[in-house]
């Protein structure tokens, strides 16, 4: 398998504070990686990082082979669900679509058959800033899926969601990996383990791989600890 | 590439027309500041400038000189009081702008050919009012004067014309070139609307990049993986076309409706409107690559785009500026845009001249726009 994302002693300090210590991971082509951790354990951090947005400490990381600190050419290859809506408010989803297709300079055939798999017909000309939780990661997921891209980056990408919308999209993920396509996907929400095909969990800025069914029951083991101790286990 | 450039384009248009304080603030403000400006100055010339008379002589060359104060093309007679203390009171309440004081004994000395002092007092408090009733008070005096003098000549046996000629030694003529009338409007309601123009232009240049930074949707711009060279110079393009779009206008209604005058060709003096624009428009995205966040751009747009119009040597000659402050105006295009407009609306000083021009804006844009390229490279 070939490795689309390399990431060797990562190290990421806002101001005084350590987010990423010295992480490595790295991930194979179809792969589906699940980032989890605790709100606040640095998982946007480590996906904007390897998405190109934000510059880091220390470290290298490649993505499809290119290193990103001296090449923006890997984000040909890249779509990204940020945790925030970071969509064009101002336009309507149909224009969203256009005009993040031109800023990709993706081409248009693709848009008819995500608006069609991710069932957003009906909410083309809403602005977008309008739209419910569940339609807004509908677009936003068709909008980082417009230039075919070779890895997904997803930032909770399911969070509070109608079910309906939560089907649509895992539904397109499925596919998604299903054409070759490598996700990482980041999740507070243990719910969600089961859907990964590996699972970083991050914590004190390191990162800790395990198995989906591994993760789950170490989840489930401090969720136990914690009810003992008479503490929230809520991630 | 040209495609991403026109998405951005019209995703600029869109939002720049969508965005409604701002489409009103570009659209009408400069427009309502020329209907204005030119609704104030109308008047074109100041004329009726209120003026009270204290004749203390009250005689026949007293009341004669009087009457020809009334005469005068720019002075209106407003009141005759009895005292220089009321002619004061009246000028501190404003009734009148202009005092001539004639003293006693004025028609005795006229006859006698003595030398007599007719007093004109001006108030200096608003200079606008007070250069013009001092030029009009000064029309009135040399006229009297020289009548009197001709006319104790020929009190003395000097023939009538011998003590003309004698006092037209030689024909001052004067002829104000290319405003004749020395019109108010003509010199005034364009530049005045076009400062204002400017000013919001700036203002909506400042939000070029922190307005783009400052949302979410940056997010978007910078994972798609587009250059933000091509990005922010898709958007500049986009704002300088709504800046030209919205002084056509301007100029049509001030040269077409207004008649103000236009002497060089449409086409140049767009291409120099073209060129300011480009530049204040650098000016305001280099305040908008290190601003914080869009009040701070806001401020520095201000900061800018208010004083520049001043230091621009419109309203005040630059020659007469100290040399440091000479030096520091012509580093801000407003002073070669608002010093051209001079040249070539009123004068058409020529192609040679407004190239010069041009390119001096055009050398102020590169400036800014690299530096801006620095800074937002460096966010």
């Amino acid at each position: 398998m070939e490795t689309i994302v390399a990431v060797k002693d990562l190290t990421q300090k806002i101001g005084k504070k350590t987010v990423l210590d010295g992480l490595s991971l790295e991930v194979s082509t179809g792969e589906c990686l699940g980032i989890f951790g605790m709100k606040g354990s640095g998982k946007t951090t480590l996906l904007h990082i390897l998405a190109g947005i934000d510059r880091f400490t220390s470290g290298k990381v490649e993505v499809a082979g290119v290193d990103v600190r001296k090449n923006e050419g890997f984000k040909k290859y890249l779509g990204l669900v940020t945790q925030e809506r970071s969509l064009f408010h101002d336009l309507s989803a149909a224009e969203n679509l256009d005009f993040i297709a031109a800023l990709k300079n993706a081409g248009r055939e693709n848009i008819d058959r995500l608006i069609e798999r991710l069932e957003l017909g009906e909410v083309l000309n809403q602005p977008a800033g309008s739209l419910e939780a569940g339609l807004y990661q509908r677009l936003a997921l068709a909008c980082a899926l417009l230039n075919k891209p070779r890895l997904l980056i997803a930032d909770e990408l399911i969070g509070a969601i109608d079910l309906d919308s939560r089907r649509i999209i895992l539904r397109e993920l499925e596919t998604f990996l299903a054409g070759g396509g490598t996700c990482i996907w980041a999740f507070s929400n243990a719910d969600f383990l089961p859907h990964a095909g590996r699972v970083g969990w991050l914590e004190k800025g390191k990162i800790t791989f395990y198995q989906p069914a591994e993760a789950l029951a170490r989840w489930n083991d401090r969720l136990q600890s914690l009810a003992g101790q008479g503490g929230d286990g809520g991630a | 590439m040209l495609k991403q450039v026109m998405a951005i384009i019209r995703r600029e248009l869109f939002y720049m027309w969508h965005d409604r304080g701002l489409r009103n603030i570009l659209l009408w403000g400069s427009l309502t500041g020329l209907l204005l400006l030119y609704a104030t100055y109308s008047a074109q010339v100041l004329k009726d400038i209120p003026t009270a008379v204290v004749d203390l002589d009250n005689s026949s060359a007293s009341r004669e000189l009087v009457d020809k104060i009334g005469q005068a093309e720019y002075l209106k007679l407003v009141a005759s009081v009895a005292s220089y203390d009321d002619l004061q009171e009246l000028i501190k309440q404003g009734k009148a702008v202009v005092g001539v004081v004639i003293p006693e004994n004025f028609a005795r000395d006229v006859a006698l050919g003595r030398q007599t002092r007719v007093l004109a007092v001006i108030d200096g408090s608003n200079m606008i009012y007070a250069t013009n009733a001092s030029a009009a008070v000064l029309t009135v005096t040399r006229t009297v004067s020289a009548q009197a003098g001709v006319s104790a000549l020929v009190a003395r046996g000097v023939q009538l014309q011998q003590a003309k000629a004698a006092y037209q030694a030689f024909d001052f003529s004067e002829e104000p070139w290319f405003n004749p009338a020395l019109n108010y409007a003509y010199f005034l309601v364009l530049a005045l609307a076009l400062n204002i123009w400017q000013q919001c232009c700036t203002l909506a240049a400042c939000l070029n990049v922190i307005g783009e930074r400052g949302m979410k949707s940056w997010l978007q711009i910078k994972a798609s993986g587009i250059s933000k060279f091509r990005f922010f110079a898709s958007k500049s393009i986009a704002q300088v076309f709504i800046f030209m779009a919205i002084v056509l206008p301007l100029y049509v209604l001030a040269f077409g409706v207004f008649k103000l005058p236009l002497n060089c060709s449409w086409p140049s003096f767009l291409l120099f409107t073209l060129a300011f624009a480009i530049a204040i428009h650098s000016i305001g995205t280099l305040a908008s690559s290190f601003a914080r966040n869009a009040v701070d751009a806001a401020r520095f747009g201000m900061i800018i785009a208010l004083p520049s119009f001043v230091l621009s040597g419109y309203t005040w000659p630059l020659e007469a500026m100290p040399a440091y402050l000479q030096k520091a105006a012509w580093v801000l295009p407003q002073t070669w845009f608002f010093q051209g407009l001079n040249y070539f609306a009123f004068k058409n000083a020529g192609w040679h001249l407004m190239s010069h021009y041009i390119l001096a804006m055009l050398a102020v844009a590169a400036v800014c726009y690299g530096a801006a390229a620095v800074f937002i490279a460096r966010s």
